[in-house]
Protein backbone atom coordinates (compact mmCIF):
# COMPACT_ATOMS: atom_id res chain seq x y z
CA UNK A 1 0.00 0.00 0.00
CA UNK A 2 1.60 3.84 -0.86
CA UNK A 3 0.25 6.51 1.20
CA UNK A 4 0.26 10.41 -0.03
CA UNK A 5 0.41 13.81 2.28
CA UNK A 6 -2.09 16.30 -0.21
CA UNK A 7 -2.66 18.27 3.45
CA UNK A 8 -0.51 18.60 6.05
CA UNK A 9 -1.66 21.63 8.29
CA UNK A 10 -4.04 22.04 11.15
CA UNK A 11 -6.72 25.14 12.04
CA UNK A 12 -6.48 26.63 8.44
CA UNK A 13 -4.43 27.02 5.51
CA UNK A 14 -1.45 29.08 5.19
CA UNK A 15 -0.08 30.04 1.75
CA UNK A 16 3.16 31.83 1.48
CA UNK A 17 6.95 31.45 1.04
CA UNK A 18 7.42 30.23 4.64
CA UNK A 19 5.09 26.87 3.78
CA UNK A 20 6.41 26.03 0.25
CA UNK A 21 8.14 22.88 1.22
CA UNK A 22 5.83 21.26 3.77
CA UNK A 23 2.97 23.10 2.18
CA UNK A 24 0.11 24.83 3.37
CA UNK A 25 -2.92 23.27 2.86
CA UNK A 26 -5.30 21.64 5.53
CA UNK A 27 -5.53 17.55 6.05
CA UNK A 28 -6.53 15.55 3.60
CA UNK A 29 -4.08 11.96 2.90
CA UNK A 30 -4.50 9.74 0.22
CA UNK A 31 -4.46 5.25 0.66
CA UNK A 32 -3.99 3.49 -2.12
CA UNK A 33 -3.80 -0.40 -1.93
CA UNK A 34 -3.01 -2.49 -4.11
CA UNK A 35 -6.31 -3.55 -5.58
CA UNK A 36 -7.14 0.10 -6.95
CA UNK A 37 -9.77 1.04 -3.80
CA UNK A 38 -9.85 5.25 -3.54
CA UNK A 39 -9.38 5.80 -0.15
CA UNK A 40 -9.38 9.23 1.31
CA UNK A 41 -8.35 10.16 4.78
CA UNK A 42 -9.50 14.14 5.66
CA UNK A 43 -10.91 16.75 2.70
CA UNK A 44 -8.87 19.78 4.25
CA UNK A 45 -8.25 22.17 1.51
CA UNK A 46 -5.46 19.58 0.58
CA UNK A 47 -8.58 17.58 -1.48
CA UNK A 48 -8.82 20.06 -3.77
CA UNK A 49 -5.58 18.88 -5.76
CA UNK A 50 -6.62 15.29 -5.51
CA UNK A 51 -9.73 15.55 -6.82
CA UNK A 52 -8.24 17.12 -10.09
CA UNK A 53 -5.78 14.12 -10.39
CA UNK A 54 -9.05 11.42 -9.29
CA UNK A 55 -10.52 13.49 -12.78
CA UNK A 56 -7.97 11.84 -14.69
CA UNK A 57 -9.19 8.82 -14.19
CA UNK A 58 -12.75 7.07 -13.91
CA UNK A 59 -14.04 10.16 -11.86
CA UNK A 60 -13.87 12.16 -14.85
CA UNK A 61 -15.71 9.53 -16.95
CA UNK A 62 -18.13 9.41 -14.11
CA UNK A 63 -17.49 5.90 -13.16
CA UNK A 64 -15.06 6.93 -9.94
CA UNK A 65 -16.18 5.23 -6.48
CA UNK A 66 -14.34 7.41 -3.81
CA UNK A 67 -14.12 6.26 0.09
CA UNK A 68 -13.62 9.37 2.54
CA UNK A 69 -13.01 8.55 6.12
CA UNK A 70 -13.83 11.55 8.06
CA UNK A 71 -11.69 12.06 11.47
CA UNK A 72 -13.93 14.63 12.90
CA UNK A 73 -16.03 17.80 11.16
CA UNK A 74 -13.95 20.78 12.14
CA UNK A 75 -13.13 23.12 9.37
CA UNK A 76 -9.69 21.92 8.79
CA UNK A 77 -11.11 18.71 8.35
CA UNK A 78 -13.78 19.09 5.57
CA UNK A 79 -13.67 22.42 4.05
CA UNK A 80 -12.28 20.89 1.05
CA UNK A 81 -14.98 19.04 -0.18
CA UNK A 82 -16.94 21.88 -1.85
CA UNK A 83 -13.87 21.81 -3.80
CA UNK A 84 -13.78 18.07 -4.60
CA UNK A 85 -14.27 17.96 -8.42
CA UNK A 86 -15.53 14.49 -8.73
CA UNK A 87 -19.03 15.66 -6.88
CA UNK A 88 -19.67 16.91 -9.65
CA UNK A 89 -19.77 14.82 -11.71
CA UNK A 90 -22.86 12.12 -12.60
CA UNK A 91 -22.06 8.71 -11.80
CA UNK A 92 -19.60 8.89 -9.34
CA UNK A 93 -20.12 7.55 -5.97
CA UNK A 94 -18.53 9.49 -2.85
CA UNK A 95 -19.03 7.04 0.38
CA UNK A 96 -18.23 9.81 3.22
CA UNK A 97 -17.88 7.88 6.70
CA UNK A 98 -17.48 10.31 9.78
CA UNK A 99 -18.50 9.49 13.62
CA UNK A 100 -21.94 9.66 14.63
CA UNK A 101 -23.59 13.07 15.61
CA UNK A 102 -26.56 14.46 17.54
CA UNK A 103 -27.80 14.88 14.15
CA UNK A 104 -27.79 12.97 10.73
CA UNK A 105 -24.29 13.29 9.27
CA UNK A 106 -25.75 14.61 6.01
CA UNK A 107 -27.62 17.22 7.46
CA UNK A 108 -23.71 18.05 8.96
CA UNK A 109 -22.32 17.89 5.93
CA UNK A 110 -24.69 19.91 3.87
CA UNK A 111 -25.11 22.93 6.33
CA UNK A 112 -21.22 23.73 4.91
CA UNK A 113 -22.65 24.34 1.55
CA UNK A 114 -25.89 26.23 2.78
CA UNK A 115 -26.81 29.60 2.01
CA UNK A 116 -25.04 31.98 2.88
CA UNK A 117 -21.89 30.34 2.99
CA UNK A 118 -21.30 28.54 -0.32
CA UNK A 119 -23.31 28.70 -3.41
CA UNK A 120 -23.46 25.28 -4.44
CA UNK A 121 -25.14 23.35 -2.28
CA UNK A 122 -24.00 19.83 -1.58
CA UNK A 123 -27.61 18.19 -1.44
CA UNK A 124 -27.56 19.12 -5.06
CA UNK A 125 -24.35 17.91 -6.95
CA UNK A 126 -24.29 15.68 -9.41
CA UNK A 127 -22.75 12.65 -7.88
CA UNK A 128 -24.38 10.11 -5.86
CA UNK A 129 -23.13 10.97 -2.17
CA UNK A 130 -23.46 8.36 0.89
CA UNK A 131 -23.33 8.44 4.61
CA UNK A 132 -22.24 6.01 6.81
CA UNK A 133 -22.20 7.08 10.62
CA UNK A 134 -19.22 5.29 13.06
CA UNK A 135 -18.85 4.56 16.40
CA UNK A 136 -15.16 3.60 18.13
CA UNK A 137 -14.59 0.00 18.14
CA UNK A 138 -16.09 -0.40 14.86
CA UNK A 139 -14.24 -2.60 12.22
CA UNK A 140 -15.19 -2.85 8.52
CA UNK A 141 -13.61 -3.29 5.21
CA UNK A 142 -13.10 -0.91 2.05
CA UNK A 143 -12.04 -2.94 -0.89
CA UNK A 144 -9.16 -4.84 0.33
CA UNK A 145 -8.10 -2.77 3.54
CA UNK A 146 -9.66 -3.26 6.42
CA UNK A 147 -10.54 -0.42 8.49
CA UNK A 148 -10.49 0.29 12.11
CA UNK A 149 -11.86 2.79 14.36
CA UNK A 150 -10.76 4.20 18.02
CA UNK A 151 -12.02 7.15 20.20
CA UNK A 152 -9.60 10.31 20.15
CA UNK A 153 -9.63 13.08 22.83
CA UNK A 154 -10.79 15.89 21.34
CA UNK A 155 -13.67 18.67 21.29
CA UNK A 156 -16.80 17.29 20.28
CA UNK A 157 -15.08 13.69 19.51
CA UNK A 158 -12.78 12.52 16.47
CA UNK A 159 -11.87 9.42 15.66
CA UNK A 160 -8.96 7.88 14.76
CA UNK A 161 -8.82 5.01 11.83
CA UNK A 162 -6.09 1.91 11.56
CA UNK A 163 -6.12 0.75 7.91
CA UNK A 164 -4.29 -2.63 7.23
CA UNK A 165 -3.78 -3.53 3.27
CA UNK A 166 -1.15 -5.51 1.50
CA UNK A 167 0.58 -6.65 4.70
CA UNK A 168 1.12 -3.47 6.20
CA UNK A 169 -0.83 -0.92 8.24
CA UNK A 170 -1.33 2.44 8.80
CA UNK A 171 -2.69 4.20 11.58
CA UNK A 172 -4.42 8.27 11.40
CA UNK A 173 -4.54 10.09 14.97
CA UNK A 174 -5.79 13.21 14.22
CA UNK A 175 -6.68 15.47 16.25
CA UNK A 176 -6.24 14.30 19.41
CA UNK A 177 -5.08 15.38 23.14
CA UNK A 178 -3.01 13.86 25.17
CA UNK A 179 -4.86 11.37 27.71
CA UNK A 180 -4.24 12.62 31.00
CA UNK A 181 -5.65 15.81 32.17
CA UNK A 182 -8.75 17.04 29.68
CA UNK A 183 -11.73 14.41 29.28
CA UNK A 184 -13.00 16.03 25.94
CA UNK A 185 -16.61 14.75 24.77
CA UNK A 186 -19.53 17.31 23.92
CA UNK A 187 -19.22 20.19 26.69
CA UNK A 188 -17.14 22.90 25.27
CA UNK A 189 -14.31 23.87 27.26
CA UNK A 190 -14.20 27.64 27.05
CA UNK A 191 -10.79 28.98 29.24
CA UNK A 192 -7.59 27.05 29.78
CA UNK A 193 -8.88 24.52 32.85
CA UNK A 194 -5.66 24.25 35.91
CA UNK A 195 -4.01 20.86 35.30
CA UNK A 196 -3.18 20.40 38.60
CA UNK A 197 -6.61 19.86 39.67
CA UNK A 198 -7.58 16.50 40.14
CA UNK A 199 -9.98 15.21 37.65
CA UNK A 200 -13.06 12.92 38.61
CA UNK A 201 -12.43 9.48 38.95
CA UNK A 202 -15.45 8.56 35.95
CA UNK A 203 -13.15 10.88 33.36
CA UNK A 204 -9.51 9.05 34.49
CA UNK A 205 -11.47 6.45 33.57
CA UNK A 206 -12.55 7.22 30.55
CA UNK A 207 -9.28 8.75 29.30
CA UNK A 208 -7.69 5.35 30.42
CA UNK A 209 -10.09 3.33 27.67
CA UNK A 210 -9.79 5.96 24.99
CA UNK A 211 -5.79 5.71 25.73
CA UNK A 212 -6.28 1.93 25.39
CA UNK A 213 -7.96 2.33 21.47
CA UNK A 214 -5.77 4.81 20.35
CA UNK A 215 -2.35 2.26 21.52
CA UNK A 216 -4.61 -0.60 20.41
CA UNK A 217 -5.33 0.59 16.34
CA UNK A 218 -1.25 1.82 16.11
CA UNK A 219 -0.03 -1.73 18.04
CA UNK A 220 2.40 -2.53 16.14
CA UNK A 221 1.73 -0.35 13.11
CA UNK A 222 4.29 0.59 10.21
CA UNK A 223 3.31 4.25 10.23
CA UNK A 224 1.72 6.55 12.92
CA UNK A 225 0.23 9.75 11.52
CA UNK A 226 -0.46 11.47 14.80
CA UNK A 227 -1.73 15.36 15.65
CA UNK A 228 1.45 17.17 16.46
CA UNK A 229 0.44 20.39 16.12
CA UNK A 230 1.69 21.86 19.21
CA UNK A 231 5.36 22.07 20.72
CA UNK A 232 4.89 21.06 24.31
CA UNK A 233 5.13 25.10 26.45
CA UNK A 234 1.99 25.43 23.29
CA UNK A 235 0.20 22.74 24.92
CA UNK A 236 0.19 23.32 28.77
CA UNK A 237 -1.18 27.12 27.50
CA UNK A 238 -3.45 25.55 25.04
CA UNK A 239 -4.23 22.73 26.35
CA UNK A 240 -8.22 22.08 25.93
CA UNK A 241 -7.59 23.12 22.39
CA UNK A 242 -7.15 18.85 21.97
CA UNK A 243 -4.07 18.98 20.38
CA UNK A 244 -0.86 16.96 21.04
CA UNK A 245 2.75 17.58 20.94
CA UNK A 246 5.91 15.03 19.45
CA UNK A 247 6.46 14.12 22.82
CA UNK A 248 2.96 13.09 23.46
CA UNK A 249 3.18 10.97 20.02
CA UNK A 250 6.39 9.24 20.71
CA UNK A 251 5.28 8.03 23.99
CA UNK A 252 2.05 6.25 22.60
CA UNK A 253 4.62 5.49 19.92
CA UNK A 254 6.57 3.50 22.76
CA UNK A 255 4.10 1.72 24.23
CA UNK A 256 1.86 0.98 20.79
CA UNK A 257 5.44 -0.21 19.70
CA UNK A 258 5.06 1.25 16.04
CA UNK A 259 7.75 1.97 13.52
CA UNK A 260 7.22 5.01 12.24
CA UNK A 261 5.59 8.16 13.32
CA UNK A 262 4.90 10.79 10.95
CA UNK A 263 4.14 14.28 12.83
CA UNK A 264 1.45 15.87 11.30
CA UNK A 265 -1.26 18.40 11.50
CA UNK A 266 1.24 21.00 11.55
CA UNK A 267 0.37 24.54 13.47
CA UNK A 268 -0.45 27.60 11.25
CA UNK A 269 2.37 29.17 12.65
CA UNK A 270 5.45 27.05 11.76
CA UNK A 271 7.16 27.54 9.08
CA UNK A 272 9.23 25.00 7.08
CA UNK A 273 12.32 25.55 9.17
CA UNK A 274 10.44 25.37 12.44
CA UNK A 275 9.07 21.67 10.97
CA UNK A 276 12.45 20.89 10.24
CA UNK A 277 13.49 21.96 14.31
CA UNK A 278 10.50 19.78 15.72
CA UNK A 279 11.62 17.16 13.74
CA UNK A 280 14.82 16.97 14.53
CA UNK A 281 14.21 17.14 18.36
CA UNK A 282 11.45 14.46 17.80
CA UNK A 283 14.38 12.07 16.21
CA UNK A 284 16.89 12.55 18.95
CA UNK A 285 14.63 11.40 21.51
CA UNK A 286 12.93 8.82 19.48
CA UNK A 287 13.16 4.65 19.56
CA UNK A 288 11.45 4.87 16.01
CA UNK A 289 11.50 6.21 12.81
CA UNK A 290 10.08 9.59 12.69
CA UNK A 291 9.03 11.58 9.34
CA UNK A 292 7.43 15.37 8.84
CA UNK A 293 4.12 14.80 7.02
CA UNK A 294 5.10 16.77 3.65
CA UNK A 295 2.89 17.54 1.18
CA UNK A 296 3.03 15.92 -1.94
CA UNK A 297 5.54 13.28 -0.29
CA UNK A 298 4.24 9.65 -1.20
CA UNK A 299 5.20 6.64 1.16
CA UNK A 300 5.28 2.68 0.22
CA UNK A 301 4.24 1.07 3.04
CA UNK A 302 5.88 -2.56 2.96
CA UNK A 303 8.45 -3.65 5.45
CA UNK A 304 8.42 -0.32 6.73
CA UNK A 305 7.90 3.13 5.22
CA UNK A 306 9.91 4.03 2.30
CA UNK A 307 9.43 7.59 0.50
CA UNK A 308 8.69 6.72 -2.96
CA UNK A 309 9.03 10.90 -4.90
CA UNK B 1 -5.95 56.27 3.79
CA UNK B 2 -3.59 53.66 3.71
CA UNK B 3 -4.77 50.57 2.01
CA UNK B 4 -2.91 47.46 2.76
CA UNK B 5 -3.74 43.86 1.40
CA UNK B 6 -3.68 40.56 3.56
CA UNK B 7 -5.77 38.34 1.20
CA UNK B 8 -6.15 38.51 -2.73
CA UNK B 9 -7.60 35.62 -3.78
CA UNK B 10 -11.86 34.35 -4.28
CA UNK B 11 -13.17 30.82 -3.26
CA UNK B 12 -10.41 28.88 -1.17
CA UNK B 13 -6.87 29.79 -0.15
CA UNK B 14 -4.01 28.47 -2.75
CA UNK B 15 -0.91 27.49 -1.05
CA UNK B 16 1.90 26.99 -3.25
CA UNK B 17 5.22 28.46 -4.63
CA UNK B 18 3.33 29.56 -8.16
CA UNK B 19 1.31 31.79 -5.59
CA UNK B 20 3.64 33.28 -3.69
CA UNK B 21 3.88 36.50 -5.45
CA UNK B 22 -0.10 37.50 -5.11
CA UNK B 23 -0.66 35.48 -2.45
CA UNK B 24 -2.65 32.63 -1.81
CA UNK B 25 -4.85 34.43 1.01
CA UNK B 26 -8.65 34.48 0.80
CA UNK B 27 -9.81 38.20 0.61
CA UNK B 28 -8.74 40.57 3.48
CA UNK B 29 -8.13 44.59 3.14
CA UNK B 30 -7.48 46.61 6.20
CA UNK B 31 -7.53 50.96 5.86
CA UNK B 32 -6.34 52.93 8.69
CA UNK B 33 -6.75 56.61 8.43
CA UNK B 34 -4.28 59.43 9.12
CA UNK B 35 -5.86 59.64 12.65
CA UNK B 36 -4.96 56.00 13.03
CA UNK B 37 -8.53 54.53 12.55
CA UNK B 38 -8.09 50.79 12.04
CA UNK B 39 -11.10 49.12 9.18
CA UNK B 40 -10.61 45.87 7.84
CA UNK B 41 -12.68 44.74 5.01
CA UNK B 42 -13.66 41.12 4.99
CA UNK B 43 -11.87 38.32 7.09
CA UNK B 44 -10.61 35.78 4.55
CA UNK B 45 -7.78 33.73 5.32
CA UNK B 46 -5.87 36.79 4.56
CA UNK B 47 -7.32 38.19 8.40
CA UNK B 48 -4.99 35.49 9.89
CA UNK B 49 -1.82 37.55 8.18
CA UNK B 50 -2.93 40.94 9.21
CA UNK B 51 -3.86 39.51 13.23
CA UNK B 52 -0.30 38.88 13.76
CA UNK B 53 1.07 42.11 12.36
CA UNK B 54 -1.94 43.74 14.63
CA UNK B 55 -0.45 41.65 17.68
CA UNK B 56 2.83 43.50 17.70
CA UNK B 57 0.83 47.06 17.86
CA UNK B 58 -1.52 47.81 20.67
CA UNK B 59 -3.83 45.41 19.48
CA UNK B 60 -1.59 42.86 21.39
CA UNK B 61 -1.74 44.28 24.90
CA UNK B 62 -5.87 44.51 24.49
CA UNK B 63 -5.38 48.20 23.63
CA UNK B 64 -6.67 47.88 20.04
CA UNK B 65 -9.84 49.32 18.26
CA UNK B 66 -10.81 47.73 14.79
CA UNK B 67 -14.26 48.02 12.36
CA UNK B 68 -14.84 44.94 10.53
CA UNK B 69 -16.65 45.61 7.67
CA UNK B 70 -18.04 42.22 5.84
CA UNK B 71 -19.46 42.54 2.11
CA UNK B 72 -21.23 39.16 2.26
CA UNK B 73 -20.85 35.80 4.16
CA UNK B 74 -19.04 33.39 1.96
CA UNK B 75 -16.48 31.38 3.36
CA UNK B 76 -13.97 32.95 1.16
CA UNK B 77 -14.63 36.83 3.00
CA UNK B 78 -15.70 34.94 6.86
CA UNK B 79 -13.16 31.82 7.29
CA UNK B 80 -10.41 33.64 8.74
CA UNK B 81 -12.27 35.17 11.43
CA UNK B 82 -12.37 32.72 14.29
CA UNK B 83 -8.31 32.73 13.76
CA UNK B 84 -7.75 36.72 13.83
CA UNK B 85 -5.85 36.20 16.83
CA UNK B 86 -6.82 40.21 18.14
CA UNK B 87 -9.79 38.92 19.06
CA UNK B 88 -8.61 36.13 22.08
CA UNK B 89 -7.17 39.39 23.71
CA UNK B 90 -9.26 40.74 26.63
CA UNK B 91 -9.92 44.60 26.12
CA UNK B 92 -9.80 45.16 22.34
CA UNK B 93 -13.11 46.16 20.79
CA UNK B 94 -14.14 45.45 17.19
CA UNK B 95 -17.12 46.56 15.72
CA UNK B 96 -18.65 44.05 13.02
CA UNK B 97 -20.96 45.23 10.08
CA UNK B 98 -22.63 42.72 8.48
CA UNK B 99 -24.48 42.80 4.98
CA UNK B 100 -27.72 41.34 6.28
CA UNK B 101 -30.49 43.39 7.53
CA UNK B 102 -30.50 42.77 11.24
CA UNK B 103 -27.71 42.71 13.93
CA UNK B 104 -29.19 39.14 14.79
CA UNK B 105 -28.90 37.54 11.31
CA UNK B 106 -25.05 38.87 10.82
CA UNK B 107 -24.67 37.09 14.52
CA UNK B 108 -25.99 34.06 13.23
CA UNK B 109 -23.68 33.86 10.42
CA UNK B 110 -20.76 34.48 12.59
CA UNK B 111 -21.90 31.66 15.27
CA UNK B 112 -22.54 29.32 12.18
CA UNK B 113 -19.55 29.49 11.14
CA UNK B 114 -18.54 28.60 15.30
CA UNK B 115 -21.12 25.87 15.68
CA UNK B 116 -19.40 22.67 18.00
CA UNK B 117 -19.76 21.06 15.47
CA UNK B 118 -17.35 22.68 13.50
CA UNK B 119 -14.88 25.03 15.39
CA UNK B 120 -13.42 23.72 18.75
CA UNK B 121 -13.78 28.30 18.64
CA UNK B 122 -17.19 28.16 20.00
CA UNK B 123 -19.05 31.42 20.43
CA UNK B 124 -18.61 35.26 19.51
CA UNK B 125 -19.57 35.05 23.79
CA UNK B 126 -15.85 33.41 24.91
CA UNK B 127 -13.52 35.10 22.34
CA UNK B 128 -12.09 37.71 24.95
CA UNK B 129 -12.34 41.19 23.42
CA UNK B 130 -15.51 43.08 23.42
CA UNK B 131 -17.76 42.38 19.98
CA UNK B 132 -20.42 44.23 18.54
CA UNK B 133 -22.37 43.13 15.50
CA UNK B 134 -24.28 45.74 13.48
CA UNK B 135 -26.24 45.25 9.91
CA UNK B 136 -26.00 47.80 7.24
CA UNK B 137 -28.74 49.75 5.08
CA UNK B 138 -28.33 49.33 1.48
CA UNK B 139 -27.59 53.00 0.56
CA UNK B 140 -27.61 54.59 4.23
CA UNK B 141 -24.42 56.40 4.82
CA UNK B 142 -23.02 55.93 8.08
CA UNK B 143 -19.97 57.49 10.16
CA UNK B 144 -16.93 55.37 11.39
CA UNK B 145 -14.87 58.00 13.28
CA UNK B 146 -13.36 59.90 10.32
CA UNK B 147 -14.70 57.51 7.77
CA UNK B 148 -18.36 57.56 5.71
CA UNK B 149 -19.18 54.55 4.70
CA UNK B 150 -21.65 53.77 2.02
CA UNK B 151 -22.82 50.48 1.02
CA UNK B 152 -24.75 48.84 -2.17
CA UNK B 153 -25.70 45.68 -3.35
CA UNK B 154 -23.89 43.71 -6.06
CA UNK B 155 -25.73 40.48 -7.85
CA UNK B 156 -23.24 38.10 -7.15
CA UNK B 157 -24.67 34.71 -8.55
CA UNK B 158 -27.62 33.49 -6.63
CA UNK B 159 -26.64 35.85 -3.93
CA UNK B 160 -25.73 39.12 -3.15
CA UNK B 161 -22.66 40.90 -1.84
CA UNK B 162 -22.14 44.56 -0.76
CA UNK B 163 -20.39 47.01 -2.63
CA UNK B 164 -18.52 49.78 0.38
CA UNK B 165 -17.42 53.68 -0.77
CA UNK B 166 -14.99 54.83 2.13
CA UNK B 167 -14.94 58.36 2.12
CA UNK B 168 -12.28 60.91 3.41
CA UNK B 169 -11.49 64.66 2.95
CA UNK B 170 -12.18 64.20 -0.38
CA UNK B 171 -11.02 60.74 -1.17
CA UNK B 172 -13.07 57.90 -2.33
CA UNK B 173 -12.05 54.21 -2.31
CA UNK B 174 -14.68 51.65 -3.19
CA UNK B 175 -14.10 47.75 -2.20
CA UNK B 176 -16.22 45.35 -4.70
CA UNK B 177 -14.96 42.21 -4.33
CA UNK B 178 -17.63 40.34 -5.50
CA UNK B 179 -19.92 41.35 -8.33
CA UNK B 180 -21.51 39.76 -11.54
CA UNK B 181 -23.21 42.26 -13.19
CA UNK B 182 -26.74 41.39 -14.35
CA UNK B 183 -26.51 41.91 -18.51
CA UNK B 184 -22.70 43.14 -17.81
CA UNK B 185 -24.29 46.32 -16.22
CA UNK B 186 -24.28 47.47 -12.73
CA UNK B 187 -27.45 49.52 -11.36
CA UNK B 188 -27.35 53.18 -11.06
CA UNK B 189 -27.03 52.78 -7.37
CA UNK B 190 -23.78 50.83 -7.89
CA UNK B 191 -22.71 53.25 -10.55
CA UNK B 192 -23.36 56.15 -8.31
CA UNK B 193 -20.97 54.33 -5.50
CA UNK B 194 -18.70 53.81 -7.55
CA UNK B 195 -18.51 57.19 -9.37
CA UNK B 196 -15.02 59.35 -8.93
CA UNK B 197 -13.34 56.82 -6.70
CA UNK B 198 -10.25 57.67 -6.69
CA UNK B 199 -9.14 53.70 -6.42
CA UNK B 200 -12.11 51.18 -7.06
CA UNK B 201 -11.03 48.09 -5.94
CA UNK B 202 -12.84 45.37 -7.93
CA UNK B 203 -13.81 41.91 -8.76
CA UNK B 204 -11.74 40.36 -11.00
CA UNK B 205 -12.38 36.97 -10.70
CA UNK B 206 -11.47 35.82 -14.11
CA UNK B 207 -10.31 36.39 -17.94
CA UNK B 208 -13.32 36.70 -20.39
CA UNK B 209 -13.08 32.88 -21.39
CA UNK B 210 -13.09 31.28 -18.50
CA UNK B 211 -16.05 33.37 -17.07
CA UNK B 212 -18.13 32.26 -19.95
CA UNK B 213 -17.78 28.69 -18.68
CA UNK B 214 -18.74 29.82 -15.16
CA UNK B 215 -21.27 32.43 -15.52
CA UNK B 216 -23.77 31.58 -12.57
CA UNK B 217 -20.96 31.91 -10.14
CA UNK B 218 -21.47 36.08 -10.26
CA UNK B 219 -18.16 37.28 -11.11
CA UNK B 220 -16.43 39.83 -12.93
CA UNK B 221 -14.12 39.47 -15.70
CA UNK B 222 -10.93 41.95 -16.01
CA UNK B 223 -13.53 43.28 -19.01
CA UNK B 224 -16.22 43.72 -16.72
CA UNK B 225 -13.68 45.40 -14.74
CA UNK B 226 -12.40 47.51 -17.00
CA UNK B 227 -15.75 48.42 -18.40
CA UNK B 228 -17.02 49.59 -15.22
CA UNK B 229 -14.02 51.92 -14.21
CA UNK B 230 -13.72 53.83 -17.16
CA UNK B 231 -17.87 54.24 -16.93
CA UNK B 232 -17.73 55.40 -13.38
CA UNK B 233 -14.59 57.75 -13.96
CA UNK B 234 -12.58 56.65 -11.77
CA UNK B 235 -9.24 57.38 -11.49
CA UNK B 236 -7.07 53.86 -10.37
CA UNK B 237 -8.12 50.30 -10.74
CA UNK B 238 -7.34 47.55 -8.26
CA UNK B 239 -7.70 44.02 -9.40
CA UNK B 240 -9.09 41.69 -6.62
CA UNK B 241 -10.14 38.41 -6.07
CA UNK B 242 -8.40 36.18 -8.40
CA UNK B 243 -8.95 32.79 -9.36
CA UNK B 244 -7.78 30.67 -7.01
CA UNK B 245 -6.17 28.61 -9.69
CA UNK B 246 -4.60 31.74 -11.37
CA UNK B 247 -0.84 31.30 -10.98
CA UNK B 248 1.74 34.46 -10.91
CA UNK B 249 2.12 34.09 -14.26
CA UNK B 250 -1.07 33.86 -15.19
CA UNK B 251 -2.02 36.95 -12.73
CA UNK B 252 0.88 38.97 -15.01
CA UNK B 253 -0.95 38.18 -18.18
CA UNK B 254 -4.49 39.20 -16.68
CA UNK B 255 -3.20 42.59 -16.05
CA UNK B 256 -1.58 42.85 -19.10
CA UNK B 257 -4.83 41.92 -20.61
CA UNK B 258 -6.73 44.34 -17.87
CA UNK B 259 -4.77 47.33 -19.08
CA UNK B 260 -5.41 46.50 -23.01
CA UNK B 261 -9.39 46.55 -21.77
CA UNK B 262 -8.71 49.99 -20.18
CA UNK B 263 -6.92 51.19 -23.30
CA UNK B 264 -9.69 50.70 -25.39
CA UNK B 265 -12.73 52.36 -23.42
CA UNK B 266 -13.04 55.77 -23.51
CA UNK B 267 -11.28 57.96 -20.86
CA UNK B 268 -9.86 54.60 -19.57
CA UNK B 269 -6.13 55.27 -20.86
CA UNK B 270 -5.67 57.69 -18.05
CA UNK B 271 -6.98 55.50 -15.18
CA UNK B 272 -4.14 53.28 -13.34
CA UNK B 273 -4.09 49.92 -12.92
CA UNK B 274 -2.73 48.09 -10.07
CA UNK B 275 -3.10 44.21 -9.31
CA UNK B 276 -3.67 43.81 -5.75
CA UNK B 277 -0.90 41.82 -4.33
CA UNK B 278 -0.72 40.63 -0.40
CA UNK B 279 1.51 42.88 1.46
CA UNK B 280 1.15 45.52 -0.96
CA UNK B 281 0.13 49.00 0.45
CA UNK B 282 -1.41 51.92 -1.38
CA UNK B 283 -2.46 55.83 -0.71
CA UNK B 284 -5.64 57.30 -1.20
Amino acid sequence: MRIRFWGVRGSYPVPGHATNRYGGNTACVEVCPEDGTVLIIDAGTGIRKLGRELMTGPCGRGEGVVHLLISHTHWDHIQGIPFFAPLYVKGNRINIYARQRDVQLKTIFSSQTEDPYFPVSLAEVAADVNYTALIEGEVFAVGSVDVRCARLNHPFIAIGYRLDADGGSVAYVADTAPFDRILFGHQFVAGRPDLDAPLPAEDHAQLRTIRQGVVGICHDSDLVIYDTMFRMQEYLARPHWGHSSPEHALELMQEAQARCLALFHHSPDRSDTDVDVDLQTARQSARCQVIAAQEGAMFEIRDGVRRTN
Amino acid sequence: MDITFWGVRGSIPSPGAEFNRYGGNTSCVSVRTKRGTQLILDAGTGITVLGRHLMRSEFGHGAGQATLLLTHAHWDHIQGFPFFAPIFIPGNRFTIYGSSESPAMVEGILEGQMDPHFSPVHSLRNLGAEIQVLATQDGVTFQVDDLQITGRINPHGGYAARAYRLEQEGSRVVYAPDAGYINDTPTPEIQELYHGASILIHDCTYTPEDQEARRARGHSSIADAARVAALCQVRSLVMFHYDQDYTDDQVDVLQARCREFLDREPGGKTIDLVAAAEGLTISA
